[in-house]
């Protein structure tokens, strides 16, 4: 199957969308469900989830809390904010306008 | 940083870095293990799993390295990385580490040291409210009582009318305080105490001279306006330092009655703790008294003299006063006030006109000290600075050399692809850090220095306000300037190391056969220069110094001792001093060992004097003011000062017997023809030449300062007067206190101060020694300031010596390093040890000579800009010059021999087989 790097300067909008999607997730669980919704088309390095994360936690667009998975492990759950949920908004409609854009330039015959 | 709230949580995050770090580490752990379990499920290998997670996850170390930086303290790492790192490798070389910090410490401390004392003296203000607002009516210092027209034009003492009429006549000022401009020392004793009278320094102050300074009693209360009336109570503030030093802040003190000069004076209360009085000087006054007690308690009667002028002034002006106005208005009624003075009419009536009241800042109060001090303070900041750079030129010379040592790693980094800012970065954080280090250890040296200083420039006195401790400003002043001289010489050497082209570099190896750089050079030679002009700075200064100690003062100082004591303050009156006179003479003769005692109203270098326009009868009045003494018939040799001509003072000059006078050789050229007979002939004041006859003359005895030169001089006998005299000396007929007993003795008499005052007090428990000194501790304290220029020149020129030695080993080590292999090669071809020596030698020489070369003129200019500073020296002089540039060549040889020896030792196989 074919697979594909994610556009530059989305991953924080995947990551906003998947945890508005499914409340609280930990690393793990939004790297899996990135994948899992793009029917494995895009191609998240997972690694770099983690710098994105932080730097999201900074920005105050996510809080962090330590669980319990169901494999009864320790894990770092995330949870949009308000801000982030704001963000997401923000985000969304900045991407539709590119990708409308984009659409239009390769459209044009 | 974006918003506050995302600043608090990064700088939360700087402080739980740990608990972050770990938090990340747990959670990358947690996805790399559900990954790989994943995986195994999947049937793989469990090392097919693992690696096949790690593989989608990516690089573990740059994700976590990603993260921090997420965290925004990428910058903070990297510093701590480089401090680290920098501070690794200054340990690594502990002699340029050590040699660099010193060359700063002591560079910057010599500054801050100098900049603590200029801050102290010069720019301090007098510790009361509102400093800014204070003017003071005058610019200098007129000491201390006068009646006609002054040199200039300028104004700085006025009487105690003008006072009254200005404070009438200028509501721009709120209060107008008048203060004496001369202190007196007056007996002061405790009544219905044991103690003895103690001699005090003493002020006579306007009633409203605390309120106008706006200050609070440390206890009881401060002088008042109703103090100072004529008839008033006498009233008395004590200084903070008397009450605490002399009465353990004994409360009572306030309210208790003193014998001020045996006039009782009730102390209504005591100064605050920092005030030190209107002036800084080195004693400050101990009790403060209002003006119109002074007629009482010191029997002067130009109080109340509209024309004599004795009082300085400083006001406090209004907001918003504009000066300029305000000094054309003073200055038009003090020309109205000087419009009815006797002293300015005639051919001096034109001079009113003129008359100016120049208003300066009054916020440091009277600035007499100040103004003695302040072009030595500026000289030494001066020199202070040249140290300074040549110190900053060592560092420099140091970080380049060191810089050009490590090119090869650099080379090897940059080769290596480190980024060159990064290494521009790295270096510049080890100056910088040697900066701070530097800056740190000269606030050390500086806090020691300014103490040292101190010490240097008041040696005699421990009441000095002045406090060496390094302000708040002089601290920000080291450490920037630390930082200046960090960067400034510290970016040089990282561009050039970091500018290398590493193929080169790498190339070239260690094939070197240049030397040190034309800009090593260059700091060097002037190191050698500016070290040049501080030697020779320093030789003027010493030679100066030598000249004024070893001038013939005409006197003798061996085994003898002046003690200062003062019988007007004990309440002595014309009637009784004869016979105190002979008491005194009669008790000293009575110690065991003495040989002579003068009586004398001053004695030979004491900064005092009475001044006189004197005349020969029957001659042209020659407009010359000579300095008069009164001295008893044993005084000239108490003092050693020989008679030349007739006879000095003897018993048959009574009071009944005529009144004679002795005049010195100064005197009697400027009155007689070379070869005509001064004795005989008669000298008085221009109304009445003919008061007295003179009978002798003796030699030019320094009075005074040795700056003065052929001042005459005559001296009358103490108990003699002629009937007019009251025209001569502006007193009251027959009313001439003796200041000083010089005693001669037969050997060093150790407990003489004792024995001084037991005999003083029995004659009269109010007779207080004022100040006791040998003849020479009197003499060398007017050389006190040319010693310490000498002192702290000498200091300053070995320092530069000693930087500029180190400087130039540096460069010349550095060039025998450099070229190890050359000279290897010179030697396997045969080359002595000797020309080697000689070669690296030569190129030491060469430096210090063209340094020489620039430094000659340079301190030829230098001297012309401070001659004034010195004692009779226009110009360099040969012995200082030969002296500086023999130092600075015996120096340089030193510093070059070094390592040319150690170049000479080159084991030529050694060397070759580096290649």
């Amino acid at each position: 199957m074919q697979r594909d790097e994610i556009p530059p300067g989305t991953l924080y909008l995947l990551i906003l969308k998947t945890l508005a999607l499914h409340g609280e997730l930990h690393g793990y669980e939004i790297a899996n469900s990135i994948q899992y919704r793009s029917n494995e088309v895009l191609q998240v390095e997972e690694g770099s989830l983690y710098p994105a994360l932080q730097r999201m936690l900074m920005k105050g667009w996510v809080t962090a809390e330590w669980g319990v998975t169901a494999g009864n492990r320790r894990a770092r759950y995330y949870k949009l904010t308000a801000a982030g949920r704001k963000r997401l908004a923000v985000e969304v409609s900045q991407f539709e306008r590119v990708m409308e854009a984009i659409v239009r330039v390769i459209q044009t015959v | 940083m974006g918003e506050p709230r995302e600043l608090w949580r990064r700088v939360r995050m700087l402080f739980h870095r740990r608990r972050f770090q770990a938090d990340l580490e747990e959670e990358m752990r947690l996805h790399l293990e559900l990954r790989t379990e994943e995986h195994a499920e999947n049937g793989l290998s469990a090392e097919t799993a693992r690696r096949m997670a790690y593989q989608k996850f990516g690089n573990p170390t740059v994700i976590r390295e990603k993260s921090y930086m997420a965290w925004g303290w990428g910058w903070l790492e990297n510093l701590v990385q480089d401090v680290r790192f920098a501070l690794r490798q200054l340990w690594k070389t502990p002699g340029f580490t050590a040699t660099a910090i010193l060359t700063l410490a002591l560079g910057i401390g010599a500054n801050a040291g100098i900049f603590t004392l200029v801050n102290a003296v010069l720019l301090k203000d007098l510790p009361v409210v509102d400093p800014q607002s204070l003017v003071r009516l005058g610019d200098s210092d007129q000491c201390c009582v006068d009646r006609g027209p002054e040199n200039g034009d300028n104004y700085s003492i006025f009487s105690t009318d003008t006072w009254q009429r200005f404070q009438k006549n200028n509501p721009e000022f709120e209060e107008l305080a008048a203060m004496q401009a001369g202190l007196n020392t007056l007996a002061v004793r405790r009544e219905r105490s044991q103690e003895p009278a103690h001699s005090i320094n003493a002020e006579f102050v306007s009633g409203n001279y605390f309120h106008t300074f706006g200050l609070r009693p440390a206890a009881g209360r401060l002088l008042q306006e109703n103090d100072d009336v004529q008839g008033a109570p006498a009233t008395a503030v004590m200084s903070y330092a008397l009450w605490k030093l002399d009465y353990a802040r004994d409360p009572s003190v306030v309210g208790s009655t003193f014998r001020i000069n045996t006039y009782p004076v009730t102390i209504v209360g005591v100064a605050p703790e920092r005030f030190y009085g209107d002036r800084m000087q080195s004693t400050p006054p101990a009790i403060y008294l209002p003006i119109e007690s002074m007629p009482v308690i010191r029997g002067k009667d130009y109080v109340h003299d509209p024309d004599a002028r004795w009082l300085y002034l400083i006001g406090r002006v209004r907001p918003g006063t504009a000066l300029a106005p305000l000094q054309q208005k003073l200055s038009v009624q003090l020309r109205q006030i000087f419009a009815s003075n006797k002293f300015f009419s005639g051919v001096h009536h034109s001079l009113i006109d003129r008359v100016q009241v120049p208003l300066t800042p009054g916020g440091a109060g009277v600035q007499s000290m100040q103004d003695s001090y302040r072009s030595n303070l500026h000289l030494l900041q001066w020199i202070a600075g040249l140290v300074l750079l040549i110190a900053c030129a060592n560092v420099a010379n140091l970080l380049l050399v060191r810089g050009m040592e490590r090119k090869m790693e650099m080379s090897l980094r940059t080769a290596l692809g480190a980024a060159r800012t990064r290494i521009v970065r790295q270096l510049l954080t080890e100056s910088l850090l040697l900066a701070v280090i530097g800056g740190f250890s000269a606030l050390a040296v500086s806090y020691g220095g300014a103490e040292l200083l101190l010490k240097l420039a008041f040696p005699s006195s421990q009441d000095v306000p002045i406090h060496a401790t390094p302000s708040p400003t002089v601290l920000g002043f080291a450490i920037a300037l630390s930082l200046v001289t960090g960067v400034l010489f510290g970016v040089a050497p990282a561009w050039i190391s970091a500018s290398a082209q590493p193929a080169d570099a790498l190339r070239t190896g260690s094939r070197t056969t240049g030397g040190a750089s034309v800009l090593q050079r260059a700091l060097v030679i002037m190191q050698a220069a500016l070290s040049l002009v501080l030697l020779v700075g320093a030789g003027m200064f010493a030679q100066s110094l030598s000249k004024l100690e070893h001038f013939d003062m005409k006197l003798d100082s061996t085994n003898r001792y002046i003690v200062h004591f003062d019988p007007q303050s004990a309440g002595y009156t014309a009637e009784q001093l004869p016979a105190l006179y002979r008491t005194i003479d009669d008790r000293f003769h009575q110690i065991p060992g003495m040989v002579k005692v003068g009586l004398s109203t001053y004695t030979p270098m004491e900064m005092y004097g009475d001044n006189a326009s004197v005349r020969i009868l029957g001659k042209a009045d020659p407009d010359r003011s000579s300095s008069y003494v009164w001295v008893n018939s044993e005084y000239f040799d108490s003092v050693g000062t020989r008679v030349v001509m007739g006879r000095g003072f003897g018993p048959q000059d009574t009071a009944t017997a005529p009144a004679v006078a002795v005049v010195n050789q100064s005197l009697m050229k400027a009155y007689f023809k070379p070869g005509e007979n001064p004795i005989g002939a008669h000298l008085g004041s221009p109304d009445s030449p003919g008061d007295f006859e003179i009978v002798g003359v003796v030699q030019d005895t320094t009075y005074g300062s040795v700056y003065w030169k052929d001042h005459s001089m005559f001296f009358t006998c103490l108990g003699q007067q002629p009937l007019s005299a009251t025209t001569l000396t502006n007193k009251q007929p027959n009313v001439v206190f003796a200041r000083a007993i010089t005693l001669d003795t037969t050997h060093p008499i150790n407990n003489l101060e004792a024995l001084a005052r037991q005999a003083l007090s029995s004659i009269n428990p109010n007779l207080s020694v004022v100040k006791f000194q040998t003849f020479s501790a009197q003499i060398g304290e007017q050389f006190t300031e040319a010693r310490m220029l000498s002192r702290l020149m000498t200091l300053f020129g070995a320092l530069a010596l000693l930087l500029a030695a180190v400087g130039l080993y540096g460069v010349t080590a550095y060039t025998v390093e450099r070229r190890t292999s050359e000279i290897g090669v010179r030697m396997a071809l045969g080359a002595e040890r000797g020309s080697v020596v000689a070669m690296v030698l030569r190129g030491a020489m060469l430096h210090t000579t063209m340094g020489l070369a620039i430094g000659v003129p340079v301190a030829f200019y230098g001297v012309a800009l401070v001659k004034s500073q010195l004692y009779e020296m226009k110009t360099v002089s040969a012995g200082a010059l030969a002296v500086a540039i023999g130092t600075l060549l015996a120096t340089a040889s030193v510093a070059g021999l070094i390592p040319a020896r150690r170049a000479a030792s080159v084991d030529p196989a050694r060397a070759l087989r580096e290649e």
